[in-house]
């Protein structure tokens, strides 16, 4: 039932992560495994795409929590962009927003990172 | 009661034979006359053996004894017998001597010496008998009985014969009868099952009886036909001589086949023997199989067990315990008997062969006839270790390589294509105790799990309000349920004082005993920081504070603590990322959601700057709901969620009820959405009404 994707694209510089689906405890391993593939790459400015992310639970926020601390120490970071309002709603509930930056659409959150880059 | 029967028989038979005594004396002494008193005791002295053989034949029944030992019981007492009749032939000569004086009669004593010699004879007859008949009955078929009958029968006839009451030319009838016994007599002989289940010494034993029995009862045969002894045990009791005689012949006839047998069957004792320990071990083991509750003894038995099948010098098994980095299986000798394992480890492996690797390639067992032939175990004739030969087993289960069973020889080509045979199928046996040995373990180890789990669920369901403080103007009520054994769903009631009443309700992520091992943290927390917080943000800030550094990275904890003051008739509340807390007043229905964060997510600065707290005033009827999002989050079939929308309309149709009923309410409507449908987190409801 709890159908979940992880599929990565890389652009130039910034590497995005595609969420389909359920995250929860079950599927969250699926998204760890891909930031650690990221991670051991040392690919650090990350977007995730959550536009076809239908549920998150608190395992799945979780997963954000347990990477963002060693992507931020290399000068990076994660944003997420393209939530629905459920999605939203959760993440809002918990106070993630003040943590994270989230883009209503992929490209914003890709030319944030080329912003910071440039200098 | 059998007991006495024996005795009221031996007694009886002894009462007729002195019975008897007494009138040969008297006959002998005084000329009685007429055939009449000669009948009586003729008839006498026959029923006087005939409860001698029956008080023979209980006794013996009553304690049973095994081949060979019966055959040597007898030698025994044919000895005995034998060293008796002497001794009284000899004392007999001496007193017909001196008592020759008297007019040809014999006195009393000779009288008694002669009875005592026939009575002695006719029991040692009785004994052989029985001996033969059980000897022949052993392991007995279809016409066992039926000759043995015939001979018995046949026996009593022609002892019959013997008596002086038919006429003169009843003596081919009789030599007749004689013949047909001693016909019967040799099919008989040709009974010696016996012999096949002796063992290699028991064989031994059976011909040194068996040989000397023959003798004896060759010399029986001769004293009782060719020297004075036959008139006198025929003066005493005609059948009985006859008894004797044939008797006697069977003797020499079964002893001596029994003999000849027995030296035929020698050369395969060793066989027989070894077939025997086989399945007994094999018996064993399978038995074994079935009682597998502890390895150690498990393995050790094995081993101990390989030695007593195959004769084997040395025996050691090995379990694959896993591969290394190269591939090699690396094993664990579990078990050995008389070797060491720097021998063990020696002889498996050497600069450039592996014995096991030989197995494991072929799949089949490993024998090497000569060791030190071989190339393969050349490098054992270094070693300090008396091997000639040694086979190595494969333990297989489902096509896939658990261990091997290891046996060695002092000799060389020590073992034979039986030993493989039989390790193959004790391999079997092997692995099949192994494989259930380790299964109970798994399962005690699951059962023990489940327990723990089982102590764990009791102890959260402690930690969770036993009982809700009194307020006069509150109704309050609450339920937790956890989705697994053990959940990270917390609320908590605290009465602060006369009029202000805490609650709180917490989420902690994730689910099972790492949430409720911080579940039982945040409870501690929580009781010890409501005392002293100032408002419901001031204890959100301070449990951040004791979160932060020990909760893991990727966990956090929800909470949403309200303060009901029933004197201001308000209530305060603050949120950590918790759901938001539903307020039913009037007509309208509103989600209280000061901002605030998770614990756990941040250090305090952030924290404090994004947690807010709010007041809002209360009036009598007003429904207050917190709940975890496990309930909202609660799927049907189809995996949709209950949602926020359902869990407002249902209380607000039941706002008008206790909280009690409210709860219970939304209780059912969840478990009506649901259905049978099993995902689920873990759910709390707490209901506040304002009276």
């Amino acid at each position: 039932m709890a159908d979940f994707k992880v599929h990565q694209r890389d652009g130039e510089g910034v590497s995005v992560i595609d969420l389909k689906g359920y995250l929860d405890a079950h599927t969250a391993p699926d998204l760890e495994n891909a930031f650690q593939k990221l991670l051991s790459d040392r690919k650090y400015n990350i977007v995730v795409n959550c536009k076809e992310l239908t549920y998150i639970s608190s395992a799945g926020l979780g997963v954000f929590m347990a990477f963002i601390e060693d992507v931020r120490k290399n000068q990076g970071d994660i944003k997420l962009s393209n939530m629905s309002p459920k999605v939203y709603n959760v993440f809002d509930l918990l106070g993630f927003p003040i943590l994270y930056e989230i883009f209503k659409d992929e490209q914003e959150a890709v030319v944030r990172f080329r912003a910071t880059l440039k200098p | 009661m059998s007991r006495l029967k024996k005795i009221l028989l031996l007694v009886t038979a002894i009462v007729l034979f002195l019975g008897i005594y007494v009138i040969d004396v008297v006959r002998n002494a005084v000329n009685l006359g007429g055939s009449a008193w000669l009948n009586v005791r003729e008839i006498g002295v026959f029923f006087s053996f005939v409860l001698l053989f029956l008080f023979i034949q209980r006794a013996r029944a009553s304690r049973p004894t095994a081949v060979p030992k019966n055959i040597g019981q007898l030698l025994a007492y044919s000895i005995f017998v034998l060293a008796f009749v002497g001794l009284i032939a000899f004392l007999g000569k001496g007193g017909s001597d001196t008592g020759g004086e008297l007019s040809g009669s014999p006195g009393a004593v000779a009288t008694l010496f002669s009875s005592l010699t026939a009575i002695a004879l006719g029991i040692f007859s009785i004994t052989t008998l029985l001996t033969i008949r059980d000897l022949v009955f052993y392991k007995r078929k279809k016409g066992t009985k039926r000759n043995f009958v015939a001979y018995a029968v046949s026996l009593v006839i022609a002892n019959t014969a013997a008596l002086p009451l038919l006429p003169g030319e009843s003596q081919l009838i009789a030599s007749l009868l004689f013949s047909v016994t001693v016909v019967l007599i040799v099919v008989n002989s040709f009974k010696q099952n016996w012999v096949v289940y002796l063992s290699r010494r028991e064989k031994l034993y059976s011909i040194g009886y068996s040989s000397l029995l023959f003798l004896v009862f060759l010399a029986v045969n001769v004293l009782i036909t060719q020297t004075g002894l036959e008139h006198a045990l025929v003066a005493y009791h005609p059948p009985l001589q006859s008894f004797i005689q044939l008797n006697a012949i069977f003797g020499v006839i079964y002893f001596g086949m029994a003999f000849v047998s027995t030296l035929f069957h020698m050369p395969t004792a060793e066989v027989y023997e070894r077939k025997q320990s086989e399945l007994t071990s094999l018996h064993n083991l399978s038995r074994l199989v079935t009682q597998v509750f502890d390895f150690s003894d498990l393995v050790d038995s094995v081993t101990s067990m390989t030695l007593e099948v195959v004769g084997a010098k040395s025996a050691w098994l090995e379990l694959i315990k896993g591969r290394s980095d190269q591939g090699d299986v690396l094993v664990e000798v579990v078990s050995l008997k008389n070797i060491t394992r720097q021998q063990i480890e020696a002889i498996a492996v050497n600069s450039d062969v592996s014995l096991r690797q030989f197995v494991i390639d072929s799949k089949r067992p490993l024998l090497i006839d000569d060791v030190n032939a071989d190339r393969r175990t050349k490098h054992i004739k270094k070693l300090d270790v008396a091997v000639g030969s040694l086979i190595c087993v494969p333990l297989a289960s489902h096509g896939e390589l658990i261990g091997f069973l290891h046996a060695t020889k002092v000799f060389q080509y020590g073992f034979d294509q039986d030993d493989i045979d039989v390790l193959t199928t004790f391999a079997d046996h092997v692995t099949i105790a192994i494989e259930n040995s380790k299964l109970i373990a798994k399962s005690l180890e699951r059962e023990r799990f489940q327990q723990e789990i089982m102590v764990a669920q009791q102890m959260q369901k402690r930690l969770l309000p036993q009982k809700i403080p009194y307020y006069a103007s509150l109704d309050v009520a609450a339920l937790s349920e956890p989705s697994l054994e053990v959940g990270g769903d917390y609320y908590d009631f605290v009465a602060l004082d006369t009029h202000r009443f805490g609650v709180v309700v917490g989420d902690v992520s994730g689910k099972g005993v790492s949430a409720a091992f911080y579940m039982a943290e945040v409870k501690g927390i929580f009781q010890s920081l409501s005392r002293v917080a100032a408002s419901p943000r001031d204890l959100l800030l301070r449990a951040n504070q004791a979160l932060v550094d020990s909760l893991e990275r990727n966990a956090f904890i929800s909470l949403l603590y309200a303060i009901f003051d029933t004197q201001k008739s308000t209530v305060t509340l603050a949120r950590a990322g918790h759901c938001p807390m539903i307020h039913i007043s009037g007509n309208s229905t509103q989600d209280v959601r000061p901002t605030g964060m998770g614990l756990g997510l941040t250090h305090e600065k952030i924290f404090e700057e994004s947690t807010q707290e709010t007041t809002i005033s209360l009036k009598t009827g007003d429904v207050c709901i917190f709940y975890t999002d496990g309930l909202t989050e609660s799927r049907n079939s189809d995996g949709d969620e209950f949602g926020v929308d359902r869990l407002v309309n249902v209380s607000v149709n039941a706002k008008r009820n206790s909280a009690e009923s409210i709860k219970t309410s939304i209780l059912q409507e969840v478990r009506n959405y649901t259905g049978n449908s099993t995902y689920g987190d873990d759910m709390t409801l707490v209901v506040v009404k304002i009276l």
